[in-house]
């Protein structure tokens, strides 16, 4: 049942305003031409990877362990190192939305241990952050969720790279089966970390992109 | 006036301040005069005690957030105006998956706590487009004379489904060839007596019986706070 619980929550279905970002392509795309898949596999191991995929990871781990002091400080980190106010504010957008229809789908404890703390403001919920707490709840193994969190990340970008034109259905979908080496490295990065301190991100361009995506004069998506 | 209302089949838990706000969803095809009917429809909400706010999907850029705040100036706070970002998917971002639209409505609603009554406006899009029930307690259409007197007949789930049919541009018609007897009796007709009202959102026709309607469900519909 840990399986179909998985699909569900990785799908792009499952509601979580996912549709209205572009992880930062839409910015790239406004200023000029972009190497859609080279720009993913750099994300996959530079952003995604340290970052969100890390957190939750960690977050599986506390979580698993009870130790919900870790999960609020993994949660705070990875928030403090989404150094845009879009990327930040979409991460606990669809976080929180996130949570709220999995809590109440999925109704484990671990989810409704999350939303006193984030009702409580003593932590943002972060996407990354409520997913691991879901996985680990519904029994889903780490590698496995991370793997999958990684691939909705990816299918979610050449899905903006497709509504952006930048991309047709044919090659969104080459692309996508074409970062599986990325989204492996990615997910083996996550999944050796070994405390907060491991969360991070490094990706200087995208911040700066991002920055000017939020003065654009015209977008399509919310970051 | 009879009110159809639809409710989900998971009941939300109860307790946020959104569950205790009146939402209305406002749809229609691009041009119909979503905003122009917001603009007329907010200062009269006003007037009967409503404090409200105003949520738009811009499909592109903020013209349509900038355009009630400028239309709107001096009667409502544009700080109480948001436009929501919706990835070139309108009809998503307000049936299939609200919940950018919950998360804007919830973050006015933590900014002005004394908000009672949250206006959505959907992107333009076509007939097909419908509310999620969560993210609207009464769903307003809105068609117009200018796209063609055979509008109604098309039907569309936007135009026989919502709780209000509106009918905006009346003043337009005779110069774009349409029957308003034959629009508002088509739409009587694929609507099964719903209600339709027929208003010039510019001049203010109709926007009083808009009102009305609307605000009907607001006591039916909305929990007290």
């Amino acid at each position: 049942m840990s399986l179909l619980a998985q699909l569900q929550l990785t799908d792009s279905a499952f509601p979580g305003g996912l549709y209205t970002l572009s992880h930062g392509l839409e910015a790239y795309a406004q200023a000029g031409p972009v190497d859609v898949a080279a720009l993913l596999e750099d994300l996959l191991l530079h952003a995604a990877g340290p970052g969100d995929a890390t957190a939750l990871v960690l977050t599986h781990r506390a979580v698993t362990a009870g130790d919900w002091d870790a999960v609020v400080e993994v949660d705070r980190r990875l928030h403090a190192v989404k150094l845009g106010r879009e990327i930040r504010a979409a991460a606990t957008r669809t976080g929180n939305q996130v949570l709220r229809t999995a809590a109440l789908v999925f109704a484990t404890p671990e989810l409704a241990r999350l939303s006193g703390l984030v009702d409580g403001r003593v932590t943002p919920g972060n996407h990354a952050v409520v997913l691991g707490t879901a996985y680990a709840g519904l029994g889903v193994r780490e590698a496995d969720a991370v793997t999958g969190d990684l691939y909705a990340f990816a299918a979610s970008w050449v899905g903006a790279a497709v509504r952006l034109r930048r991309l047709d259905f044919r090659q969104a979908q080459a692309v996508l089966y074409g970062a599986a080496g990325a989204i492996g490295r990615a997910a083996a990065h996550a999944l050796a970390a070994r405390g907060p301190l491991d969360l991070h991100a490094a990706t200087p361009l995208a911040d700066t992109m991002s920055a000017a995506h939020e003065r654009a004069e015209a977008r399509l998506f919310a970051t | 006036m009879h009110h159809h209302h639809p409710h989900p089949a998971v009941e939300v838990p109860s307790g946020t301040a959104m569950d205790h706000v009146f939402k209305i969803g406002i749809g229609g095809p691009v041009g119909s005069g979503k905003t122009a009917l917001i603009e007329a429809l907010v200062p009269v909400l006003l007037e009967r005690g409503r404090n409200v706010a105003v949520v738009t999907n811009d499909i592109y850029t903020q013209e349509d957030a900038q355009h009630v705040r400028r239309t709107l100036d001096g009667v409502l706070d544009p700080a109480r105006v948001v436009g929501v970002e919706t990835g070139s998917c309108p009809h998503t971002a307000v049936r299939d998956d609200p919940t950018m639209n919950l998360a804007a409505g919830a973050e006015l609603l933590e900014r002005f706590p004394d908000i009672d009554t949250l206006l959505f406006e959907s992107g333009g899009d076509n007939l097909t487009l419908t509310f999620s029930p969560v993210l609207a307690d009464v769903y307003v259409f809105v068609l117009d004379t200018g796209e063609g007197d055979k509008m109604p007949r098309k039907r569309g789930p936007g135009i026989t489904d919502s709780d209000l049919l509106v009918i905006n541009k009346i003043d337009i018609a005779p110069y774009v060839r349409a029957d308003l007897e034959v629009m508002s009796r088509d739409a009587d007709r694929v609507r099964d007596g719903r209600p339709v009202v027929l208003t010039d959102a510019l001049r203010g026709t109709g926007v009083a019986e808009v009102a009305d309607f609307v605000l009907s469900g607001a006591t039916a519909c909305s929990p007290a706070r």
